[in-house]
């Protein structure tokens, strides 16, 4: 087991692995969804060309945005990749100096949702409105939810930092796996689909006004602020893959201090999303986008299933 | 294996178990409830056999083997078939909606487990979750029947209901006498029996919906 604490380069270089591969991640899911609708589906890479074309463009505004609808997308992007730091990828084990846990993450999740949000109702548009307004309905069954699933795995780890959390879990975790383990995992993976805004609960390739929640929110928004947009959203779904390899798969190399510990880490690591991201888009091809009024139904077995793993830890 | 290794064995299928009840509850078509439950019967014959590999006791193996071959695969295909006879709306429909039993179940899993902590010296001869777990599947499955509009939901549940009156006795005396299992397991095939002989007759003449029954009162 390792209780090596994380240094600052160790934390940056994570933060910037986290970012960088965040749209390699979208780019993979869309490439298994179209391989299994049998289509040859565009390259893995897509997403990278997608946002360097997005910021070499200019911006369009509409009249009646604000000021802070400009400083919109860099806000959402900061928080975001904020949150990234609080994940451990490379190994487990506390940052050597104060930074954040959980908690914090989770916080600065909702804060980039709440940013998002404003910035689509500044604008003044119909369908930002409209798609602002479904998010925030959503995200009070969302967000609680996570919490506790966070809480049923921090109760029996004694602490909210997700690396000293990793580190407490070990290595052996199929193993170490308590009864509640698995309906917080199970709630997790119901979760995981409204978090990262894909089907059931949200559709990531339409704007059309029956399904979008957060592709609406940015529809008013162009060149290098969408580009600044959509690199929050894919780094907002690594850092939730992230998020629930590091509470329930925390395996990864005992000394990573060396350059192959480091390695062994990241393809750890990778490994692991790999197999989220597989779920998601295997979810995604497989079920219909429920009608949003059905959506907290679906949500709601995520909240009885992270409620009773909780039960089942304190009660 | 030792006790502890069995310990969390069985806890962590009773956890699983939950999660299949709260895909009963929650499930929007019948199909999906029937898949879940015989998913929740085939966690059951595995809970079976390890406790039968712990114990030594082969009146389990035997258990095991009949609701592997029974609940699992026989009855959610009766079920099924009746679906596919009756041309029924796949569709359920509760009484109360599907958010308001989900927070009935919340609170049932909470009450048993502070329940069976109230029972002192009980709970003590018990391992692990068990009991409590054991409690709120059969009060989840009296659950879902009360809020099933149709009798292919109650059948449902009843089933579950069963599942969770077994899982409790097994967990608790480390395997009953045979023949008292083989009478409860009996008891379950004959009730969805007639009951699936009953609704796909009923259906035939009336609909199989139980809420017309309020107007039989004389």
């Amino acid at each position: 087991m390792m209780t090596g604490e994380r240094s600052l380069g160790l934390l940056l270089f994570e933060m910037t692995f986290l970012v960088l591969l965040g749209p390699l991640v979208t780019g993979i899911i869309q490439k298994i969804k179209a391989r299994i609708q049998c289509r040859q589906g565009a390259g893995v890479l897509q997403p990278y060309r997608d946002l360097a074309k997005l910021f070499r463009k200019g911006t369009v505004q509409a009249d009646t945005a604000s000021g802070l609808f400009r400083l919109i997308p860099v806000l959402v992007l900061a928080a975001t990749v904020a949150a990234g730091a609080l994940i451990p990828v490379v190994r487990a084990g506390p940052p050597s100096f104060p930074l954040g846990d959980a908690l914090l993450l989770l916080g600065l999740l909702a804060l980039a949702r709440f940013l998002t949000a404003v910035g689509a109702l500044d604008a003044g548009g119909a369908f930002g409105g409209m798609g602002a307004s479904r998010e925030m309905t959503l995200a009070p069954l969302v967000e609680p939810v996570l919490m506790m699933v966070v809480f049923s795995t921090a109760v029996a780890a004694g602490t909210t930092e997700l690396g000293a959390l990793a580190a407490q879990r070990g290595t052996s975790w199929v193993l170490a796996w308590h009864a509640a383990d698995f309906l917080g995992f199970a709630a997790m993976l119901v979760l995981l689909p409204a978090e990262t805004g894909r089907i059931p609960v949200d559709n990531p390739d339409t704007h059309l006004e029956l399904t979008m929640l957060h592709e609406g929110m940015l529809l008013e928004h162009s060149g290098p602020g969408l580009g600044c947009m959509l690199l929050a959203s894919h780094t907002r779904q690594i850092v939730t893959l992230g998020l629930v390899s590091a509470l329930f798969f925390p395996i990864g190399p005992a000394n990573g201090a060396d350059a192959a510990g480091l390695l062994l880490g990241v393809g750890a690591f990778a490994a692991k999303i790999l197999v989220l991201a597989s779920y998601l888009a295997l979810v995604e091809s497989s079920y219909a986008k429920l009608r949003l009024f059905r959506v907290p139904q679906f949500l709601g077995i995520g909240f009885v299933c992270a409620l009773t793993a909780l039960a089942l830890r304190i009660l | 294996m030792s006790a502890e290794t069995v310990r969390t064995i069985i806890d962590d299928l009773g956890a699983l178990l939950l999660f299949t009840m709260i895909l009963i509850l929650a499930a929007g078509q019948i199909y999906r409830a029937i898949y879940a439950v015989a998913a929740q019967s085939l966690l059951i014959a595995i809970a079976a056999a390890v406790l039968a590999t712990a114990t030594g006791n082969t009146d389990l193996w035997v258990i095991a083997g009949i609701t592997l071959t029974v609940k699992t695969i026989v009855l959610p295909w009766v079920l099924h078939r009746v679906v596919r006879r009756m041309n029924v709306r796949r569709e359920v429909e509760p009484v109360i909606p599907v958010a308001a039993t989900l927070a009935l179940a919340v609170m049932v899993v909470v009450m048993s487990f502070h329940l069976s902590a109230t029972l002192g010296p009980v709970n003590q001869a018990i391992t692990g979750n068990a009991l409590p777990v054991g409690i709120a599947l059969t009060l989840l499955g009296v659950l879902v029947m009360a809020t099933g509009k149709t009798a292919l939901n109650q059948m449902v549940g009843l089933f579950a209901s069963e599942n969770g009156i077994f899982f409790t006795a097994m967990a608790v005396t480390q395997g009953m006498p045979l023949i008292i299992e083989i009478g409860v397991i009996l008891d379950v095939i004959l009730a969805v029996l007639v009951m699936a002989i009953m609704v796909l007759r009923v259906r035939s003449t009336v609909d199989a919906d139980i809420a017309g029954l309020d107007r039989l009162k004389g």
